[in-house]
């Protein structure tokens, strides 16, 4: 809801993003604050902030598939791959720009996606998720045994860093401000996907599919476009990753890093981009305090040994995945918004 | 013919193993609607557990099983407990995706509490293969086999015809109406679990008597969901055939195709298989019929 005094006057208006002018103010202020914060922050932060960007990318691709068409897809990361490594060959053996090797890295896996979206055809719910279970182990079948001059086998596949008008975007400041960028774009074709008419017939389709067909809307087409729309984003982000590490290897996109992308969504709230930002955000912060934590941690319970970090960080994500689906399956997206209302309604109860 | 034969029975019995497993995703889906992905975690758990019991706290064989037993029937309460008899009710979504946060869980907590270091299984079956003829034929698989089908059957009557069985069966068929004809939804759940939890433990026994434990084990989760797809998620006595497709086909894709491409064929073939039954027939040979189609 508006705060006081706001009304809209045109559907423009109606369908706003920003709606208010300290929006607009905080907005720019934002996104101002990530322009800058590579001069500001240390090498780490600068890398974490890269790393979350391009989660960001995958992870609202996830949401537009699992969090607003309601297709569970624990496939996201196998995706991610096929984007990866598309882009990697594009770009190593046909010397494609990353300008043209990204975008075509997530229509490779738009496809991939796309493929195993059809199968939504027939079935649904874990049967589905069943199906993108065996994507994730195909992906990597197909790279380690496939010869190894095509994707390189279990040797990853290395790249040159990406250049732009001749400067090559080596540096970690450089690989942030391509992502940043590309986050940003992506991002903002999310808004608005889900306002136009796919994000409804999105959200009509997961909340009751029967009663979607029965408005007209082509239940199987929307769930294969959301398939497309999710593998298109998680390619996207696997160009980035490709040109972020420059080393392309399959341990890098397993099914365990499609359960920490569900994880972002999940903590975030499904069925909200802006939501899916924070999961990411949040998830990510935690799991870098961990590893940062985690040295210390060592020291202090040696008995523990090395491997507590990683440990403790499986029980956290499964804990926090689990606590979330019973105490707030809504995600902090819901919070935010019941604080928002009661601070605007404030003093009046509704 | 003779190394036919052997790949033929070996893979048959792996097969069965693999039935075993996904016995354990069926009987929790027969009594409780929810499909549990943190399968293969449970079995490395039930091995753990088992590892303690006998080879960390030295207790006899006779003593430290049952005991294991229990434990993991404990184990099986306490997720019902504190995750499931909260989501009575709730979308299946939250269902499965909580058995995903499981998953994770349940590994980090075997690290926690058992290092991650690979352990030692205790030697249950004699390592001493059965030899007939020319054939050989691993002890503990054996075993196991003539296990399964016995547990299998007992579990398939036990669902098919008992008055207990039955009331889970409707647990299965939907929550809502379970409830309103007084069945006690929450106690079916925790049956479910610890059942799951106690098949887990006799898997990782026949699994990994006499080899070695580390939760890379729980990759046997993953190879038994095409064997539980092919049954069908409801047929308790239907995965004894197919694991017993399941596993042939795969021991004669890992004895002839591989050599041949020089690759793992083997491992992934089964989730081809999966994902042709998923196409072509999503309630595999002998599920209820009922799936909502698109």
């Amino acid at each position: 809801m508006d705060p006081a005094g706001v009304f809209a006057t045109s559907f423009a208006r109606d369908q706003a993003l920003i709606r208010t002018r300290q929006q607009w103010i905080a907005f720019t202020l934002f996104i101002l604050a990530l322009f800058v914060l590579p001069y500001v922050v240390g090498p780490r932060l600068v890398a974490i902030s890269t790393a979350m960007m391009i989660s960001a990318v995958v992870v609202i691709g996830l949401q537009i598939n699992t969090g607003y068409a309601g297709q569970v897809n624990l496939g996201q990361a196998a995706f991610m791959g096929v984007g990866a490594y598309a882009t990697g060959v594009l770009a190593t053996k046909a010397g494609l720009p990353f300008w043209l090797s990204i975008p075509l890295g997530g229509g490779a896996a738009a496809v991939f996606g796309f493929v195993f979206g059809l199968s939504a055809v027939r079935i649904k719910g874990f049967y589905l998720a069943l199906t993108t279970i065996a994507a994730q182990a195909l992906f990597h079948f197909l790279i380690l045994n496939l010869p190894s001059s095509w994707f390189g086998a279990s040797n990853g596949l290395s790249l040159e860093p990406a250049t732009f008008f001749g400067i090559a975007l080596a540096t970690d400041r450089s690989i942030y401000y391509l992502c940043l960028v590309v986050a940003i774009i992506m991002a903002f074709g999310a808004y608005g996907i889900v306002r136009s008419s796919h994000g409804r017939a999105f959200v009509a389709v997961r909340d009751d599919d029967v009663a979607s067909g029965m408005m007209g809307i082509n239940v199987v087409r929307t769930k294969a476009t959301a398939f497309l729309i999710g593998a298109f984003y998680a390619g996207i982000g696997g160009g980035l990753w490709a040109y972020y590490v420059r080393f392309v290897a399959v341990d890098q996109f397993t099914l365990f890093h499609s359960i920490w992308f569900i994880a972002m969504i999940i903590v975030g709230g499904m069925g909200s981009v802006t939501g899916a930002l924070i999961g990411v955000f949040i998830i990510t912060a935690i799991r870098e305090g961990f590893v940062t934590l985690g040295p210390s941690l060592v020291h202090q319970f040696p008995a523990l040994g090395g491997d507590v970090v990683f440990a403790t960080m499986n029980v956290f994500l499964g804990g926090i995945i689990a606590a979330f689906l019973i105490f707030e399956p809504r995600g902090l997206m819901h919070r935010w918004n019941i604080m928002k209302r009661s601070y605007r309604l404030w003093p009046f109860p509704y | 013919m003779i190394d036919f034969l052997n790949y033929l029975i070996n893979g048959a019995l792996v097969g069965l193993l693999y039935a075993l497993v996904a016995m354990g995703f069926i009987v929790i889906y027969r009594a409780s609607k929810v499909f549990n992905f943190a399968q293969g975690e449970l079995v490395v758990f039930g091995g753990f557990i088992v590892w303690w019991m006998v080879l960390a706290m030295g207790m006899p064989l006779a003593v430290g099983l049952p005991l294991a037993f229990v434990a993991a029937a404990v184990f099986g309460l306490l997720i019902e407990r504190i995750f499931f008899s909260r989501l009575v009710g709730e979308s299946v979504f939250a269902m499965v995706m909580v058995t995903i946060g499981l998953l994770i869980l349940i590994r980090g907590l075997v690290l926690v509490l058992f290092g991650a270091q690979v352990r030692p299984f205790p030697i249950i079956f004699p390592l001493k293969p059965v030899i007939f003829g020319d054939i050989l034929i691993p002890r503990s698989l054996l075993f196991g086999a003539i296990l399964t089908i016995i547990v299998g059957l007992g579990l398939s009557w036990f669902f098919n015809r008992t008055r207990p069985g039955l009331r889970m069966t409707a647990v299965a068929e939907d929550h809502q109406v379970a409830m309103s004809l007084g069945i006690s939804v929450k106690r079916s759940i925790a049956f479910a679990w610890i059942l799951g939890a106690l098949l887990s433990t006799l898997g990782a026994i026949i699994y990994l008597s006499g080899k070695s434990l580390s939760f890379l084990a729980s990759d046997i989760g993953l190879a038994a969901l095409p064997v539980a797809l092919l049954a069908g998620f409801e047929s308790i006595a239907g995965v004894l055939l197919a694991g017993l497709i399941v596993g042939i086909i795969q021991g004669l894709v890992t004895a002839y195709v591989d050599p041949a491409v020089g690759g793992a064929v083997g491992t992934v073939f089964p989730f081809v298989i999966m994902l042709f039954i998923l196409f072509v027939r999503p309630t595999g040979m002998f599920g209820w019929k009922t799936i909502e189609r698109v």
